[in-house]
Parts: C-alpha cells; structure tokens; sequence
C-alpha cells in the first residue's frame, strides 16, 4: 500500500473496530490492504474473494459506517481479489448493483466484435442522450429483467453503436459465460443468405437463438427483405420467449422504417425506445474534453469553443476534427489560430454550412410533412389545418437558423417579429403537452439536418 | 424403428429423464428425448445443454433405430394408456405410432441427428463411491447453495477430492455448510471441482441407498453413473473460494441441544417472525434456552427449553430458515452449537465429520 492509503486505513479500521466483534475484525480485516482511493471509491485487495463474499453479506453496514466517519461521506466500495487469474487483477470488483462501471478491457469482448473502447465510461452523457444512456446501463446490470426489447434510434453518428457495445462490454465483464452477439442487421442477412445456400440453417439457428444478449445494429436494413425479416421474427421470438435480453439500433422510429412488416414493427415497439439526439453546445464542450483528456491532448479553450461552436451535427465529426487539429498541432508545432484551424478543418466546416439550413428549406418540409401547399407557408389564411404547420416552420426557422425574429416574420409573409415569437412559444408548449407532436418536430429537425 | 415394452418399464424409463427438460428452451430439439432402440432395450436421453441425462428400459426391438419425440407429450400419453403393452413404431419421417389396446396416438419427432450428443470422457478423473454416503453428503449440503447469480462461482457445490476424502462445501455468504466423506483417492485423481446445482437437485433424485456411483471428471464436465443411469452435466468454471476462512477457530460456549425438540420450538416460535426482520432471538441462561420471536404490531412467541448450558448469560440472534434447515437435513439425535459471542458466526456440529456456520443477525435493542 502507498503511503496515503496506509494511512488511510489505519483510520478506517480505528472507525470500523467498534463496529465489529474482535474476532471478526481479526479474521476479515486483519488481511485487507486499501488499494486505491478515488474520490468516488474505495478499492479493498483481499487475499481471495471468499472474504470480498462474506463481507459483503455480513459487514457491509459496518464498513460503509466506518468510511463516513473517517471521509465524512459515503464512497462506493469495491474489492479486488489477490488470488484471481491475470486478466481480472485489473478488474475492480463493485460490492453492489450501484451504477459503478467496470475499468479492464478483457481481450476477449474483441471476440465479440466488440470495439474495447466503447464502453459506459467513455460514453459522454447529456440530455440529449440521458435516457438512453440509462435504459442501457439498467439493461447491461439486469439483462432481460428490465427494458426487453431496447431500442436506440438517432442520427448518424450519435451513440447508437457506443452504447450497444457497452452493453455487451459490461455484461461480459460482469459475467464470463454470457454468450453475447453484437453485428448489424446487414451480416445478419449475408450470414442467412448463405446458411440457405449452404444447407447450414440448422447451425444459424443455433448460433443466434443461444445467444444470451443479442445485439443488431441498422436494423433499417431489413426493410423489403421478406424472407430475411421472417427470419430475424422467429429468432427474436424465440429469444424473447427464453428471457434473453435484445437490443437494436435504427435511424429513425421503428413506426417509420418503410417496408418492415408489422408484426416487427410492434415487437420493437413492444419494449423501450429510447431516442439519441444530437447534442447541445455544452455536451459537445464535454465530449471534447473528456476525448482531449483521454488521448492526453492539451488544447486551448478557445480551440474547443470553436470546434464545439462550428460542429453541431454528429459526434463523430466533431471527435474527427479534434483529432485532426491536434496531430496537426503536434506534428507541426504552430501556433492554432482561428484562420488556421478553418483552413485545416475547411472541409468539415463546408459540410456543416452546407447542411445550414435556410428558412425556405425548412418551409418547403414542413408544408411537406403536414401535407399543406408551399404557398399556405407566407399566406394569410387562419385555419388551424394551415396555421399550426405555419407555427411549427416558424419554430424550427428560429431554431435552426441564425436569423432573426424580424427576418422570420418577413419570410413568413411580412408577418410581425411578435407573431414568430409568439409561434416558437406555442409550439415550444405543444411539444411538452403531446409526444406525438414533438416527435414529429423532431422527425422533421433530423431530416432537416440530412 | 420398432419396438414394444411394458407401459410400467416405459414410463419409468420416461420419468428417470423427464425432470432435465428445460420449460424455456431456446432450440425445439431440447424438449424432446432422444430414443435408441438397440438390443433388448432402448435407451432415453434429455438435456439442456448444460445437465443431460440418459436412461434406459427393458424392450423387445422388432427393429433398430433412433429418433427424438416431444419429452413432455410423450410422457403424458404413455401415463393415460389403458393396457399393460405398448407398441411404438416410427417411419423415415420420425413421426410415432403409439399403439395400446384400442388407443392410437401419433406424433411427430425430429431426427436423432439434431440432437446434441452427451460429452465424452476420455482421460478422466474417476472415483467410486458409495450411493448411500454421497446421498447423504449432499443432503446435508445442498440447502446452502448460493441462488445469488451474480456470484455464479457459489451456485453450485464444491466437490474436493483431497487426502483421501471427498469433501463438499456449500455457502452464500451468510451460511456455509460442509460435510465429509472417507474414500479412497489416488493421488492422480485428486482435483477440486464445483457442480451446478441442477445437476446436484437431479443427482439427489436419482441417488439411492443402494450401491455405488461411479463419479468421472473430464474437461469441465462430470459424469454420476448409477443404476443404470448416466448424469452428465457441465462443471462451473471457476475457483471456489477458500471456505476454509470462514470456519471460527475456537467456541467459548458449547451447547448440546436435541435436535428434533429443537427443531420443533423453532418452527413454532418462527410463526411470529416478521418478514422484515426475520429474526429469532436465544437466551441462554443457566441450564435454559429461552426462544422468543417478535414483530410489533402482530405480537410475540416465546419458548423455553432445559438444556445443559453453565456459560455465561448471553443473547444471539438467527434467521430462522438458515437454523432450521440444516435441522431438518440431519437425522442424528444431538447436534452441537458452538458460540463465541453475539456477532461471531455460530457453528452446528455432529458426532461424524460435519458443520455448518451460520451468521448471526444484529440484536435490535
């Protein structure tokens, strides 16, 4: 033990003894090393997992006594086992089902075709994604017990792979015999097709419906594949039947995937869907940080404003722009000023005006969406039929666009700066009241954004 | 394939594998039982991939062959048959004709090849014990097997074949029981393994009193050949921990109590306690044990036993299930309770190789 987590013992076993009997102090924690202090955990080495089991059935309430009184709040308590094979001494046992994360990357996930480093550690949360974030990691702690099916739908590039592949890490993690696959729903296809061709459905089968946790990412692919979608149908009946856990990743609703047979579509719909949105400036501030940090790339503040300022729309640019910004800045040894970084990253930044969006664009879908005349957009006309997706483009101009109040109201028909406002505050109001209308504003943001 | 038997050979040859079927099986070929007719008899096999089991029956084979039938659908079938002689023949197709008297029944199988095959044994581990001591073994064990998954190394027993016996542990981090049994291990064949507990409720079904049971360790499977009968079942991986930490050194007080008196005052003081704090207190005095159960808002039990007890006066508490299973398990006249004080484990000991230690809870003033 070093020097701080000597000492630190030594007050915490002074705070446990009158907890305890003698002779269970004696026998259980007379051996226990502190091995890591954070200020989130504490890190007990035992010498082999007989004692992390016993204490933990029996002293729990008196350790976590001792440890308020010595730190003066509660911290999460793990064990490590001195006697487990290489792989796990890594592995930091959590004592409870809390929402603590497992730090090793095992060699085997990559079997799985797991990346190692989408895990829920390295998964940045923000409103945009704290739902789905937290079905995940409830579905990764209790597979098959909570949200059956789970399904994540979202943008490009927004989290949907990270989060399922930190569902299969975690559960494998936590326990070594989980059979768990992770593929998009287009090898799915190839390997069907093939097992056809080659007379192997009976080992197909076997292979999928044994999974433990089956996760299928795109599944949109399956749309118009009949034979295919039947098949994905009897093996994800049968999973479900056998309480194993199921997780599918789309681009959009399951309601909207074209061309899916319904009795699909309801059995995604059957368990939770949760929506991965992109997000918002500070978040993108986080996943910056939190990438700069990882990759110990020292930046300045100024760079990451303006990369979080100018990349709005996928996680996956913004994590590529940083990358380049930074080789380029250690690679090169100049100094990154605004006009430098536009120019290294002046692709990119084409892409994100090219997708900025003008109010006629945004006129142009929504008459689309609510099956109005493009016309009705700027016309005076009152009716409700005609006035709300009138209200709900004005909404999303002010959302999307950098103009103002003034220069909505003149695209809307030389309309009043108070007649916008007052149509993003009665949207803003709709939104909150019905689902289905935020949906579809939503639906027709991320289509707005394509 | 076809074959005739008695309705009384056939239905127990179906009962022996019956218990192995998964309800919830994940491949339709997993709810049916393997048939192999061949000479004179014809062998059964279920499984669930994890826990297999193969059985067989007296027949007269008119002609060999294989198939699998729904496990479950045959079972009942055969039960409800009115006469004493059955007739199954089955076609290219695996479809069965089951005849008996007037009675005709058909049902469809799938081919034998589907189903998975039993592991081999080949350069295994074997020993021989006898029937009797392992029923009793496991008897005195099985009870305190973990069902917490998240500790799947505990959800099974500990079989060590050490020092010339066969030692199996049991616990869930708040009890651990352990027995003993003399037999004769060569020194190659010593080896530490953990069976899962389907394996180790059907071995209890299957053991008798009579006999011995031929055990073989290969590869992370384990093989119970007896009376005909062939267990299989795959091992859990892992280490167990070391048990042996749990166990108290010393007792300060030793009490040696009748056990079905005991037993019995347990069962009746345990009706009044609560399901919150599911706890029964004992104080022990001189020459007494006073029992007593309490929830607040529904009321109080209390028992008081003579016993020889001359330690000082001291009160400790237990969950009553955790005391009184392995009350129930054992069959010996007089147990032993060694105490240390309040918050040390008590351990329950007999006269032959055995123990169990049992946490006590906290005393609520």
């Amino acid at each position: 033990m070093d020097e701080k987590c000597t000492q630190l013992w030594q007050k915490l076993s002074a705070a446990l003894k009158p907890h305890v009997s003698a002779d269970t102090f004696k026998r259980w924690f007379s051996a226990v090393e502190l091995a890591a202090v954070t200020p989130k955990a504490l890190s007990f080495r035992v010498p082999n997992n007989i004692y992390q089991y016993w204490i933990e059935s029996n002293h729990m309430a008196a350790l976590e006594a001792a440890v308020l009184t010595a730190l003066g709040e509660p911290r999460e308590i793990k064990f490590i086992s001195s006697e487990s094979p290489v792989e796990d001494a890594e592995l930091a046992m959590p004592s409870k089902q809390t929402n603590s994360t497992v730090d090793a990357k095992p060699a085997s996930t990559s079997l799985f075709g797991l990346n190692p480093r989408n895990t829920f550690e390295s998964f940045v949360i923000g409103p945009n994604n704290e739902i789905a974030h937290a079905a995940s990691l409830a579905v990764a702690q209790a597979p098959a017990r909570t949200y059956n099916p789970l399904f994540i739908y979202g943008g490009v590039g927004l989290g949907k792979t990270h989060l399922m592949q930190a569902i299969g890490q975690y559960v494998v993690a936590k326990k070594k015999n989980t059979k768990v696959i992770y593929l998009s729903s287009e090898l799915f296809i190839n390997e069907f097709i093939d097992a056809i061709q080659h007379n192997n459905l009976v080992k197909f089968r076997k292979r999928y419906r044994q999974a433990d946790l089956l996760c299928i990412d795109d599944i949109q692919f399956l749309a118009g594949k009949e034979r295919s979608q039947e098949e994905f149908f009897h093996t994800f009946n049968t999973l479900f039947d056998g309480h194993k856990q199921i997780v599918l990743s789309c681009d959009r609703p399951a309601s909207e995937i074209a061309n899916l047979e319904h009795r699909l579509v309801s059995r995604f719909e059957w368990g939770l869907t949760a929506e991965l949105q992109p997000p918002a400036i500070e978040t993108r501030l986080a996943i910056l940080r939190k990438k700069a940090r990882g990759m110990q790339i020292k930046l300045p503040d100024e760079v990451f404003e303006f990369l979080a300022n100018r990349i709005r729309s996928n996680v996956r640019r913004l994590e590529g722009a940083l990358m380049r910004v930074a080789s380029f800045a250690s690679l090169s040894g100049k100094a990154l000023t605004q006009e430098v970084i536009e120019h290294l990253l002046k692709d990119i930044l084409q892409e994100e005006a090219r997708t900025s969006i003008t109010i006629e664009q945004i006129q142009r879908k929504v008459a689309e969406h609510f099956d109005v005349r493009l016309a009705d957009m700027t016309s005076k006309r009152r009716p409700a039929s005609i006035a709300f997706p009138r209200q709900v483009a004005m909404y999303l101009a002010r959302e999307l666009t950098k103009s103002s109040l003034n220069e909505i109201g003149d695209a809307f028909g030389g309309r009043d700066h108070g007649t916008v406002l007052h149509a993003c505050k009665l949207v803003k109001k709709r939104m909150t009241e019905q689902d289905s209308i935020r949906q579809t504003i939503s639906f027709i943001d991320s289509s707005l954004q394509r | 394939m076809k074959f005739s038997a008695t309705k009384e050979k056939l239905l127990e040859g179906l009962q022996q594998v019956q218990n192995v079927v998964s309800t919830r099986t994940t491949l339709p070929i997993l709810s049916n039982v393997l048939l192999q007719a061949g000479d004179g008899s014809v062998h059964l096999t279920t499984t669930d991939l994890d826990v297999g089991v193969r059985g067989s029956f007296e027949a007269e084979v008119e002609k060999e062959g294989a198939t699998t039938l729904p496990a479950r659908r045959l079972f009942n079938i055969v039960r409800e048959l009115p006469a004493a002689e059955i007739q199954i023949d089955v076609d290219g197709k695996n479809a069965a004709s089951i005849r008996s008297g007037q009675s005709f029944f058909k049902i469809l199988g799938l081919p034998e090849e589907e189903f998975p095959p039993l592991p081999k044994f080949e350069e295994a581990k074997v020993v021989t014990i006898r029937q009797k001591d392992l029923r009793d073994g496991l008897r005195k064990t099985s009870y305190a097997i973990s069902t917490d998954e998240t500790r799947y190394v505990l959800n099974g027993l500990l079989f060590s074949f050490k020092d010339n016996k066969l030692t199996l542990v049991a616990t869930d981090g708040r009890r651990l029981a352990m027995v003993d049994i003399e037999l004769e291990i060569p020194r190659s064949q010593e080896t530490d393994i953990i069976v899962p507990t389907k394996a180790v409720t059907e071995l209890q079904r299957l053991l008798t009193d009579e006999g011995d049971v031929k055990v073989s360790v290969a590869s992370g499977q384990i093989a119970f050949d007896l009376n005909k009968t062939l267990l299989v079942s795959k091992l859990i991986e892992g280490n167990y921990p070391n048990y042996k930490q749990v166990i108290p050194a010393e007792a300060k007080e030793r009490v040696t109590l009748e056990r079905e008196t005991f037993l019995n005052s347990l069962r009746r003081v345990s009706l009044l306690a609560s399901e919150k704090s599911n706890s029964i207190k004992l104080n022990f005095s001189k020459n007494n044990i006073e029992i007593t159960a309490n929830t607040p808002e529904v009321g109080e039990a209390k028992e008081s036993l003579p016993v020889q007890y001359k330690g000082r006066e001291f009160s400790i508490a237990f969950n009553p299930e955790f005391f009184m299973a392995p009350l129930r398990a054992l069959t010996e006249d007089e147990v032993f309770l060694d105490l240390i004080d309040e918050m040390s484990p008590g351990v329950l000991k007999i006269q032959t190789p055995f123990l169990y230690v049992l946490m006590p809870m906290r005393i609520s003033s």
